[in-house]
């Protein structure tokens, strides 16, 4: 099972080759009610340290697919279901330095049903999480 | 006289369901409480909806089997705002509604609640829901379910939404579509914590809808022949059953004097925080089964066990 926090502590890693960082990673459990039509997600925005990264350059891998946000953005069929995670994936060269972040996240969640006006509303979250390898 | 039928909503457990209990934890506290029939969520209780796999359905119904209870509402989703440049077509609405009413059906459930997208701050469906429902009459007719909109805070009773369903079952004569009425539309004093996803905008920008819209219970004279289903949506029940924004003790009587006899599927929507729910539903069948032995006594008749 997963841990209450939006943001997960396992999952939280850098992305690419040892010594030449690419980015890194965040996991984030589906925190809704009910499940998602991908599209509905508008995007996933992240802080990290102070330092913005926008959604719009986040790539985003549920199960085993990895969307960017455009693609996401057209994605009616596949689901993001209660009780798993998606992950995050941000590009930034050298990754993140090895310690305890503090990670912010905002989820912009398209709920068709709400007024207009919160249409998306923004699901946020923010912890601490440690990288662990360079 | 008429005796309610108890039920809980998975829904209750949110957030708990996925991180601290599993679904037959959630399937044990439903039949613990002493209700009769489960509810839940189509897309969120089945871990690969729309299509359940073998080994869930075998699950289901060795669950529903060991803790002696029935599926009461299936609730469903029409996201009629798919992507954020285009509307489901009709064709995709209909579909839609046949997905689950067929999912629904093979799993026990009578009622399905389909929550259409909106197109204003009234909370008025997208106009797809009309021919959408309506070619899928003949299939709920087969199928032996009754499909309802909720009628949910901040729309009230007396609302263009709820006369435009209204006109809809007299002009369509249908049995298989009536209003299910969610107690939130009840309430009567401010939330300080709304479970059903509260963010800073809606804090501020929401009010009505926190505050409560005060529907008066009368008011379920004008509508209970349309209602076979209530979700008891309730979000506070302190250690002395008293409930701090649901006005039960004017609710309980009135669903009584009106002869309902359906299902009260409690729907907790307080603070997330883990394993609260379980006792909070608890709780509240404990002060609805008060109140109605209470009336019952009142009114001459043996109390429902």
């Amino acid at each position: 099972m997963l841990e209450r926090s939006h943001i997960q502590s396992s999952g939280f890693q850098n992305v690419g080759p040892a010594g030449a960082r690419t980015g890194f990673e965040l996991r984030i459990r589906q925190p809704n009610y009910r499940s998602s039509r991908l599209s509905l997600i508008e995007g996933v925005d992240l802080v990290v340290d102070g330092i913005s990264y926008p959604a719009e350059q986040n790539r985003i891998r549920v199960g085993g697919h990895e969307y960017s946000h455009a693609e996401m953005a057209e994605e009616t069929e596949a689901r993001l279901y209660v009780g798993t995670f998606f992950t995050v994936i941000v590009p930034k060269s050298g990754g993140l330095a090895p310690g305890v972040h503090h990670v912010a996240s905002s989820i912009r969640f398209r709920h068709p049903y709400f007024p207009p006006q919160f249409q998306p509303v923004f699901v946020r979250s923010e912890r601490h999480a440690t990288i662990i390898v360079p | 006289m008429n005796a309610f039928k108890y039920g809980v909503s998975l829904y209750s457990y949110t957030d708990d369901l996925g991180t601290v209990m599993t679904l037959e934890d959630g399937f044990d506290h439903v039949a613990s409480a002493g209700a009769t029939g489960i509810e839940i969520l189509g897309e969120t209780s089945i871990p690969t909806y729309p299509e359940p796999t073998a080994s869930w359905l075998d699950t289901w119904f060795a669950l529903l089997d060991r803790y002696q209870l029935e599926p009461t509402n299936f609730a469903a989703w029409v996201d009629t705002r798919l992507t954020i440049g285009r509307n489901m077509s009709v064709q995709e609405g209909v579909a839609q509604i046949a997905c689950d009413l067929r999912l629904a059906h093979r799993l026990g459930f009578k009622f399905m609640r389909p929550k259409f997208g909106v197109i204003d701050d009234e909370l008025t469906p997208d106009p797809i829901w009309e021919p959408a429902i309506e070619r899928n009459l003949d299939l709920a007719h087969q199928l032996g379910i009754v499909i309802m909109p909720e009628i949910h805070a901040p729309t009230p009773i007396r609302h263009p939404v709820t006369d435009a369903y209204i006109a809809f079952i007299e002009r369509t004569g249908t049995k298989n579509f009536g209003l299910l009425i969610d107690t939130g539309i009840f309430q009567d004093r401010p939330l300080n914590k709304w479970g059903g996803g509260e963010t800073e905008e809606i804090r501020k920008g929401a009010l009505s809808f926190l505050n409560g819209i005060k529907v008066p219970v009368e008011h379920l004279v004008d509508v209970i022949k349309y209602v076979p289903f209530i979700q008891a949506k309730f979000h506070h029940i302190d250690e002395h059953l008293h409930d701090h924004h649901i006005p039960w003790e004017r609710i309980v009587p009135m669903l009584k004097k009106l002869g309902y006899d359906g299902y009260l599927s409690s729907e907790y929507e307080g603070a997330r925080d883990p394993w609260v729910a379980i006792e909070q539903v608890r709780r509240q069948h404990a002060l609805i089964r008060k109140l109605e032995a209470e009336y019952d006594a009142t009114h001459g008749e043996k109390a429902h066990a």
